[in-house]
């Protein structure tokens, strides 16, 4: 099955008589035109105005007036050289795979146990999506509670294990790991959605076969779920992906980063250097910010790539 | 596979949403606590003392703000699903020249951040009378799903058969004929997901209601909650108060649509 | 067309008549920087609604500058960017209250008019309190009202634990208070050193008040403050929760009514009076006695340009209406802010004792951006309260923690 992205950019598998090409894309792109009138209605100037800033040398003076001086890639060699690069970095990149990795496969989990259609299954699975109804500053700060060195109810459930309690918000170890357990709460509905969706267009028909020809449940899973789910799973994880990196909301009110930039990944950061503090640094902020960009760009070559190669293969 | 039996299934699943809904619960204790048991050390599991002050305060003044959402909401989902529907159609089915790059470009637009979109239309809005009204904040809250719908909708639209489709186009039907009978139907958890999300989205969302509303005759249940966050005090049991009561008819609308996707993915698998 | 796209269609037509309509509503009322009926006021207060005292003291100061008021509130730490962004659109609003560390920034950036081009009247304000707004010899504004920071202490907590309040006259002392409270079963002290303002905003008595100065963070007097900090959290006379604590958690943690004393503000004198116990208020120490001089908390009233220079008179008209001398009784009764000037504060303190303490804290309080720190102060601010974290969860000495703050601040 080949999937979407990639399939713009090959030469058609088929050859089709010319006039019918044409008239396809013709209806393609008249299709498009909704989407492509609206991105470049909506987002063609925010875009051209973050790498602007990331060009320019901004102070608040020439924020207000307009006139920064174009200093061209100085921004970025600035956040390069910065210290707080290499530690935003390690921290973006361990957030990220580790959120994506749980996310991913208690969703998945998830998504299967539900695909059994038991009394209440649809009711629960729509009570899973409550969280994403909250603003973030309400689930961040309740994670915030949660969490809390003395009077958080994780430390109280510790506590009565026999365990000692943990600073989760106030420790630099321990930082990192209580933003993450954040994300993967806020990130398994998302991924139970989707990976839902996709099983609902696997044919039971062949499970059945499979079943019939004396295959258990485990190899049915891997050799007839996993391998339907794939197109699903792709945009999932490049989905999930291009969200996690940009998750700021939940690390600033639950530790704003710290403490010393033990939890700051680039969203962090890039949120810290142009809206965080009392005198913003605009155009470093957002030359943070276009690394992230560019970041899920590379990975989304990387997935048209992998796409390429399996319908070649 | 029977839709009876198994009763572990359920008592499983009512576990482990209990797991996953334990900070929801949290919210609605913190709610019903008093102002000087907020920090109880151990805290209690129970808001035995209670109070109903949270409630009052916004039940007395946000109760406006959930119709607002809930226009806002639709209009963001509408906006949304008439756009991404026929893009993804065309990226998966008709595949034009140039297709691939468009996805591409979607990538890049999902990932400017929201404080620099939110920027970006202050901009435009201001120059076109935008500013502060509900349609302005329905289109900033469309862009919020646009690409994610456009990529989901490819995405499950790219499963259904080639085959389908030639034998439409044998039958003489056009790409719009094929598109309204053959491709929408069978797209139907495609839409619902994508309407799902963008509805969410647009429900949660802060930063376009705080740049694009603040101050409007009419504003969003998010900002309501700035009602509570003031410039020295935060007042946290009306915070997660507004919260809980902004989150029920939302909830409720969840369940209800899960029974239509339900219905409708059972109703497909008996034609089959 | 089939009905998909008909329907597209007509939710897209649908949607832009809408915003036709609304565009054109817009431009009659005049939303923005406002028209000749209408001036706009944007302030911190989100908490206080339309029926609060602020806004009826607001919409009577227009009524009398002979304009409607649009007022609208923002949360107090977007305010600065949001005006930042409007400025640049030109569409500052006529009257802006905004927190004073932040005036300066607001005047580099240009956004504000001086006292020489609006006309108002700061002649008798408190010369420690009107530092705040001024930079390059230029005042930018007027204040609103003042607060500080003092100590909170539970008598009930401290009797059980054989400490006479006045007793704590210095760091000594008062750390000695501490112990004994710790051995009685309660909790020493509770105060927030978040990483924001906030955070940085508490340690600044402390700071201050070991005869340390912002312009050199990592002289030994201020490595005491810090280790003073550093100490009460490893003997547990504070809990490890400070180092994310804002003051309103910090509050909370006082109210419980576990702890005995607690750094905190004017703003809670309203909440103080719900708390479950007998409340009292001591100055903050200095190192060897004395009041440790406290930061000024409240907002500067200012005037943001205008390319319509005519608008400054009337602004001038509302700015005087809420904060000259006359008027400003009722505004910071409104607000619970200490006025000014001398003459109300003593108004203020003869209608009500218990502001008194307050008073005195407030006329021994420093601007955060005086000494013409202005625009070095957010800098210096931002690696104090990195160095105070550091410091707090143990990652570096309170020494070494100030001499890479100190460094990072070019």
């Amino acid at each position: 099955m080949t999937t979407l992205l990639e399939r713009g950019t090959t030469t058609g598998a088929a050859p089709a008589a010319p006039r019918r090409r044409r008239t396809t894309n013709w209806a393609g792109w008249a299709f498009l035109a909704p989407a492509a009138i609206y991105l470049v209605l909506f987002y063609a100037y925010p875009l051209y105005r973050n790498i602007d800033l990331s060009l320019r040398d901004y102070t608040v003076r020439s924020f207000v007036r307009g006139d920064a001086p174009f200093t061209g890639l100085a921004n970025y060699l600035a956040v390069l050289r910065d210290p707080t690069f290499g530690p935003a970095l390690v921290h973006t990149v361990a957030f990220t795979a580790v959120s994506l990795v749980f996310q991913y496969s208690i969703g998945l989990a998830l998504a299967v146990f539900f695909n059994r259609r038991f009394r209440l299954s649809a009711t629960l699975r729509a009570l899973f999506l409550v969280p994403w109804l909250l603003p973030l500053i309400v689930s961040a700060s309740t994670w915030s509670w949660l969490l809390n060195s003395e009077s958080g109810v994780v430390n109280a459930g510790l506590h009565a294990l026999g365990v000692a309690p943990v600073d989760w918000l106030t420790s630099p170890t321990w930082s990192l790991v209580s933003v993450i357990i954040a994300n993967i709460w806020i990130g398994v509905p998302f991924n139970l959605v989707l990976l839902h969706s996709g099983l609902q267009a696997i044919p039971a028909s062949l499970y059945e076969a499979a079943a019939l020809d004396g295959a258990g449940g485990w190899r049915r899973f891997r050799h007839i779920t996993l391998p339907m789910l794939r197109p699903v799973t792709a945009i999932t994880l490049l989905l999930g992906l291009n969200y996690t990196l940009k998750v700021f909301d939940i690390i600033w009110i639950m530790t704003r980063g710290g403490p010393v930039d033990s939890s700051t990944t680039f969203a962090t950061w890039s949120y810290r250097l142009g809206f965080g503090n009392l005198l913003p640094s605009f155009g470093l902020g957002a030359a943070v910010g276009n690394l992230l960009v560019l970041t899920a760009l590379a990975f989304g070559l990387i997935y048209l790539r992998t796409q390429r190669k399996r319908v070649s293969a | 596979m029977t839709c009876t039996g198994k009763r572990w299934h359920t008592a499983l699943a009512v576990v482990l949403t209990g797991v996953m809904l334990f900070p929801v619960y949290w919210m609605i204790n913190v709610s019903l606590t008093r102002e000087q048991d907020m920090r109880k050390t151990p805290p209690d599991l129970f808001p035995l003392h209670g109070t109903l002050a949270g409630y009052q305060e916004v039940l007395r003044e946000q109760l406006p703000y959930l119709g607002t959402s809930l226009i806002i909401g639709l209009g963001a989902t509408l906006l949304t699903v008439a756009v991404s529907a026929p893009a993804g159609y065309a990226l998966a089915a008709l595949r034009p020249r140039g297709g691939g790059v468009f996805g591409f470009l979607l990538l890049a637009a999902q990932m400017v951040p929201g404080i620099i979109m939110a920027m970006g239309f202050y901009a435009i809005y201001l120059r076109s009378g935008l500013l502060q009204t509900v349609p302005g904040l329905i289109v900033a809250d469309s862009t919020l799903a646009v690409p994610f719908g456009v990529l989901v909708c490819a995405a499950f639209m790219s499963g259904i058969p080639g085959e389908l489709l030639q034998a439409a186009r044998i039958d003489g039907a056009g790409h719009l004929r094929t598109f309204r009978s053959v491709v929408l139907p069978m797209s139907r958890n495609a839409l619902v997901t994508v309407s799902l999300f963008a509805f969410l989205w647009s429900w949660s969302d802060f930063v376009f209601a705080a740049t694009l509303d603040n101050g409007g005759r009419y504003e969003p249940i998010t900002l309501g909650i700035y009602h509570y966050i003031g410039n020295n005090n935060q007042q946290w049991n009306a915070i997660m108060a507004t919260a809980v009561v902004a989150s029920l008819p939302a909830a409720l609308i969840l369940v209800l649509a899960q029974r239509f996707v339900a219905a409708g993915v059972t109703a497909g698998a008996v034609k089959e | 067309m089939n009905s998909a796209t008909r329907l597209a269609t007509v939710t897209v037509a649908a949607l832009l008549a809408v915003s036709a309509t609304a565009c054109s509503a817009a431009s009659d009322s005049g939303s923005g920087s406002g028209d000749g009926h209408t001036y706009t006021i944007w302030d911190p207060y989100p908490q206080l609604d339309a029926s609060s005292a602020w806004a009826t003291l607001l919409n009577e100061c227009g009524t009398k500058a002979g304009v409607s008021i649009k007022r609208t509130p923002f949360d107090t730490t977007d305010l600065s960017n949001k005006t930042l962004l409007a400025a640049q659109q030109g569409n500052a609003p006529d009257v802006l209250v905004v927190d004073n560390p932040v005036v300066s920034t607001l005047a580099e950036a240009g956004v504000l008019t001086t006292t020489a081009q609006n006309k108002i009247d700061t002649s008798a304000v408190d010369a420690n309190l009107l530092a705040a707004g001024q930079s390059g010899g230029q005042t930018y504004g007027i204040p609103i009202g003042a607060n500080t920071l003092a100590l909170y202490y539970n008598k009930s907590v401290l009797q059980a634990a054989g400490v006479d309040v006045a007793t704590v006259k210095d760091w000594v002392s008062l750390t000695a208070a501490l112990a004994k409270v710790a051995a009685a079963g309660k909790k020493g002290i509770t105060f927030s050193a978040i990483g924001t303002e906030e955070g940085s905003f508490q340690f600044l008595p402390w700071l201050w008040g070991s005869g340390a100065a912002l312009t050199k963070i990592d002289s030994p007097s201020a490595v005491s403050a810090l280790s003073l900090w550093t100490d009460w959290l490893k003997q547990g006379y504070a809990p490890n929760s400070v180092i994310n604590n804002t003051q309103t958690t910090s509050w909370q943690e006082f109210a419980t009514g576990g702890f005995a004393f607690a750094e905190n503000g004017t703003w809670q004198l309203g909440n103080a009076k719900k708390l479950g116990f007998d409340y009292g208020i001591i100055a903050i120490p200095g190192t060897s006695g004395g009041t440790a001089p406290a930061p000024t908390g409240g907002e500067f009233v200012t005037v943001p340009t205008q390319t319509d220079t005519g608008r400054y008179a009337t602004s001038d008209k509302i700015v005087t209406c809420l904060a000259s001398t006359e008027n400003s009784y009722n505004t910071d009764t409104a607000l619970s802010y200490i006025a000014p000037t001398r003459v109300v504060q003593d108004r203020q303190a003869a209608a009500n004792p218990d502001l008194a303490v307050w008073v005195r804290a407030v006329r021994a309080a420093k601007g955060r951006t005086s000494d013409n720190l202005g625009v070095k102060y957010p800098a210096i601010s931002q690696q104090l309260w990195t160095a105070v974290q550091a410091a707090l969860s143990g990652s570096k000495t309170p020494a070494a923690a100030l001499t890479s703050a100190q460094s990072a601040v070019k």
